[in-house]
Parts: C-alpha cells; structure tokens; sequence
C-alpha cells in the first residue's frame, strides 16, 4: 500500500476520533476503504485479481463551513489506489462555495459533482452503498474520477407542486471535464499508444431532472450531458467531438424494500491521430441495470442486480463488445463507523474493465469473482 | 375465529404502542418562530435538507439528539427513517458537497439549550424534558410523497 495512501488513513481514522464533532464551524468528515478481489479468470480493473489482489484502497477527508445562511463553502480530498491505477496523487474530489436563495434556487461554483443518473454523483461514497462495485456499465470504477466531478457551476432546487402533483428537483451545469492521468480511460490509451501527459478534456453542459412522484416511494428522473474530449500527447492526438449522452431512470422505496433500474445511452465517436494516420472508432454504447434489496435488520443488508451493456453496431457477439454482470451483494454494519460488504459477480463479456498491461496473455470470456471490503466512515 | 381475535387484539396493542410513541416526543423550536403547527411533510422535508425554510418563509435550523430513544422514535415517527438510513442520507450530503451534517446533542438539556438561544433553530425532545424556555410544535399529519434522496443504496 503505497505510503501516502497509509497515510490518508491515518489521518481518517485519527480525525475521527479527534474531530467528530464541529471544530470552530468547521465539520470534518471522513471515510476510509480496503478492498479485496479476486476472479476465476482474467484480471480485471488493473488488479492481479486471478491471484486474489488488495490493491484496492481509498480515503477521503473533507471540510465544510458555513459561513451564512445562504452561504456553505466545503472542500473534499480524495485518495485512491485501485491495481496500476489512482495513486499517488491526492486528488480534488469538489471544492465549492454553494449560495441558495431559497428552496427553489441555489448555485454551486468550483469543482462541483456531475449529476447524472441514479448513483453518479455518489458514486465515490462506498459507505452508503449496499454494493462494492455500482452497476459497471454506467458507473466504472476505474473511470469514476472523470465522471465524477466538473470544473465549472451549477443551478439547482426543487419545486413542491402539492400532494396531488410531488416534487420536481432539478440541476443544470456547465463546466470543463478533464480525464485522470491516473485513470482508466487514459491507460487504455496509453495501451494504443497515446501517452498524455496533460489531462485531455473538454467542455460540458448538462442537467437532471427528478421527480418524487405522489406514490409515495417512487421517484423517476432523467439526465443528460454533452461533453467533448481532446488532447495531444507526443505520439498523436486524440478528438472526442461533443457527444450527448442521456439517462434515464427510476427508484421506488417501500420499507426495507428498494428497487431501481437505469438505462443509459453514450454514442461516443473516439478519432485517435498519429502523424498522417487517422483512426476512427465509433462507440454507440448502451446500458442498463436493474437493482433489488432488502434490509433484513439495521445490521445487515442484502440485495442483487444485473447489468448490461453493449456497443451496438459492432458485433455483439464477440465478448469484447458487451459485458454482463449478474451481482449478488450483502452488507454488516458492526456499528454506525465500521462495516463490512461481500459481493459475487457472474461477469460474462470483456467489454469493460479489462487492461492488455495486466491481461498479457489474452482474456477468457467469462470470469466469476468474489469482492470484500471493509470501510469506516465518520 | 379466536386466533382472529387474538391477532387484532395484538395489532390494536402496536398500533396504541407505536401511536403512544410518538407522542412520547414533542418538536420544539426556537420562541421566535412564528409557526405553531407544522405538517409531517414539512418537518421532514426540513430535517431532510430538502426544505430550508418554515411555512411562514423563515429560515430553519434543524437539529438532532446523537442517539436515545426519542431520536429513535422521532426518526420513525416523523421523518419515516431508520437511524441508520438517517445518517446514511446525509453521509450523502456531506460527500457530494451537497450539505453539511446536522448539528447533534449529546443530551436532550443541551439540544434545548441551542434551540433556545439559536433563531430558526427547531428540534424533539422527549415529552418528560422541560419545556420552558422553547416552543412547542404541533405535527399535523399529511399526505407524504417520495423520499428524493438516494441514500444508502
């Protein structure tokens, strides 16, 4: 475990003691994972994951002030090391100041989070979720640093209509995303020969709509961004023109009971240049999940899901343009700091996830695996 | 037909438990609001950051007990949450530089204390606690819709 991330730690679980509560205003708060995978076959997200792998780590601080009503300002540290990719670089996980003027209305400047989807903006907080790993398809672990967040503002609030008619929640947002060098998208390209050493990016627009629709329990929502990616590394260049995606998804929690389900459009057109040559890849990428679980005690909770995704216009056949994830998750809080989660994943298809730098020899198409974690959260 | 019996007898007993709870816990605020009443719906979209104002248009600070009995009571009662998911929720928050964390008492003495001195300020307490120096709230039950929170899936 590299010695920053040891130390990022360190500082999680001592400010947990130490700080747990406001200091001068100022709340801290933390969280702190360690993560175990291991597979049948392959070696997936970087990991050396068929010889069973720990290299999964991650930590997080954050600060927050209020310094009036209408005025918060906050900051969140992120560190991670998930096989050869994250570390050793602490990273911006948002910074912003957050001015609402009521209910209806609000901004956020900064580094501010992505919302897109059920679970995007949430993504990098393991201690609220039931799973180790979010449906992969639209949530990729290895890629979760760009999606995250944004450089740039955002609008949001909600709208009460009344009993008869719920509540509409809606945000909207412009910025510049850029990718991680540490990232996954960046490794792969390196893989074809692309080595950056500025991150590529571009601009992004984008907004959620959500609403708590009367039956009580049910919420329905849809997203959508566009977002251009360029950049130039010493071998080539690399175009992403402005591509839309959108989303679409719903959510409907009654008692202990909660089942959701996304879909996820992402048509993406990749030109990779290297000197006179010009490489076109067409990306028409579809996806979708849905989710059930169920919360047997405060303790423990359990649930499953199934994910899908395929690049249509290619064929789908071949494992390498689709993935399919049958998922089998349970989770035990041993108090309100420390939990643990187990997690089986039936994963057939080498679409997403899988690097040629820890898969030399080739991928199977089909791979069990089994993932644990430990977290703690204050 | 006894054990029919039996059984409404036995749900008639939870139900008279569970009413008798949450009037064991009575919301309380700060003697400058001006609102003597609050629907189930407000006081939840209140404690769930996703209103941040009374009815009346003030500005509301909410404020919870760390544990106890009376927060266990008053979060299934009137927010419809368990502690866990409560917390989960805005873990939430605070995590995606959407909100701060509510500000948490130790003791019931302490939480009416703040409530007192802090404008806007409104929280529970059991019914036993003193009551002097703060406000006392009536919850008037509504019709509730969906939560719009993602937490802890």
């Amino acid at each position: 475990m590299p010695r920053r991330i040891q130390a990022l730690l360190l500082v999680c679980i001592c400010t947990g003691s130490l700080f747990a509560q406001d200091l001068e205003g100022i709340q801290i708060h933390g969280f702190a994972t360690q993560g175990f995978l291991f597979s049948s076959n392959n070696n997936y997200l970087s990991m050396k994951s068929s010889e069973g792998s720990l290299e999964w780590t991650e930590g997080a601080v954050s600060f927050i002030d209020s310094l009036a009503q209408k005025l918060r300002v906050g900051i969140q540290l992120h560190m991670y090391q998930l096989g050869e990719l994250g570390a050793p670089n602490i990273q911006v996980d948002w910074a912003s100041g957050d001015y609402k003027i009521n209910d209806s209305l609000g901004f956020r400047g900064g580094k501010v989070k992505t919302a897109i989807g059920l679970f995007n903006d949430s993504q990098d907080v393991d201690a609220i979720h039931l799973w180790i790993l979010l449906p992969q398809a639209m949530y990729p672990i290895d890629n979760k640093s760009f999606m995250l967040s944004h450089l740039g503002g955002e609008v949001y609030g909600e709208f009460a209509r009344g009993s008869r008619a719920g509540t509409v929640l809606y945000r909207g947002y412009a910025g510049q995303a850029n990718l991680d060098l540490t990232g996954g998208y960046v490794k792969l390209l390196a893989e074809v020969g692309l080595v950056f050493t500025t991150p590529p990016g571009g601009k992004i627009y984008g907004g959620d709509l959500r609403w708590a629709t009367p039956l009580k329990g049910l919420m329905v929502g849809s997203s959508a961004h566009a977002q251009a990616v360029d950049g130039t590394a010493p071998a080539g260049v690399l175009h992403i023109s402005p591509f839309l995606v959108n989303a679409e998804y719903a959510q409907f929690e009654k008692g202990k009971l909660y089942v959701a389900g996304e879909y996820r459009r992402t048509p993406v057109n990749v030109t990779l240049t290297f000197g006179p040559a010009l490489v076109l890849i067409p990306f028409d990428q579809r996806a979708w999940f849905v989710m059930g679980s169920y919360r047997i005690s405060e303790q423990f909770h359990l649930g499953t899901y199934y994910s899908h995704y395929v690049v249509k216009g290619t064929d789908t056949a071949l494992p390498g343009n689709y993935s399919r994830d049958w998922v089998v998750s349970g989770r035990y809080n041993f108090n309100s700091y420390f939990y643990a989660k187990l997690e089986g994943h039936f994963l057939h298809g080498t679409g997403l996830g899988y690097y040629v730098s820890t898969n030399p020899g080739g991928l199977k198409p089909n791979s069990n695996m089994l993932a644990a974690k430990i977290g703690f959260s204050f | 037909m006894r054990e029919t019996r039996l059984l409404i007898l036995l749900l008639g007993l939870i139900s008279g438990w569970s009413a008798a709870a949450a009037q064991d816990v009575v919301v309380v605020a700060n003697r400058g609001v001006q609102i003597s009443q609050i629907t189930s719906d407000d006081l939840r979209d209140i404690f769930t950051g996703v209103k941040s104002r009374f009815r009346d248009g003030s500005y509301a600070v909410p404020v919870t007990l760390k544990g106890g009995p009376a927060h266990e009571v008053f979060l299934q009662h009137h927010i419809g949450e368990s502690p866990d998911a409560f917390r989960a929720a805005w873990r939430k928050a605070v995590f995606t530089g959407q909100g701060a964390m509510l500000r948490a008492f130790d003791s019931e003495a302490t939480l009416l204390e703040y409530v007192a001195a802090t404008p806007g300020a409104v929280g529970y307490v059991s019914k036993l606690s003193p009551q002097d120096s703060v406000k006392s709230l009536t919850v008037l039950r509504t019709y509730k819709t969906a939560k719009t929170n993602n937490n802890g899936h």
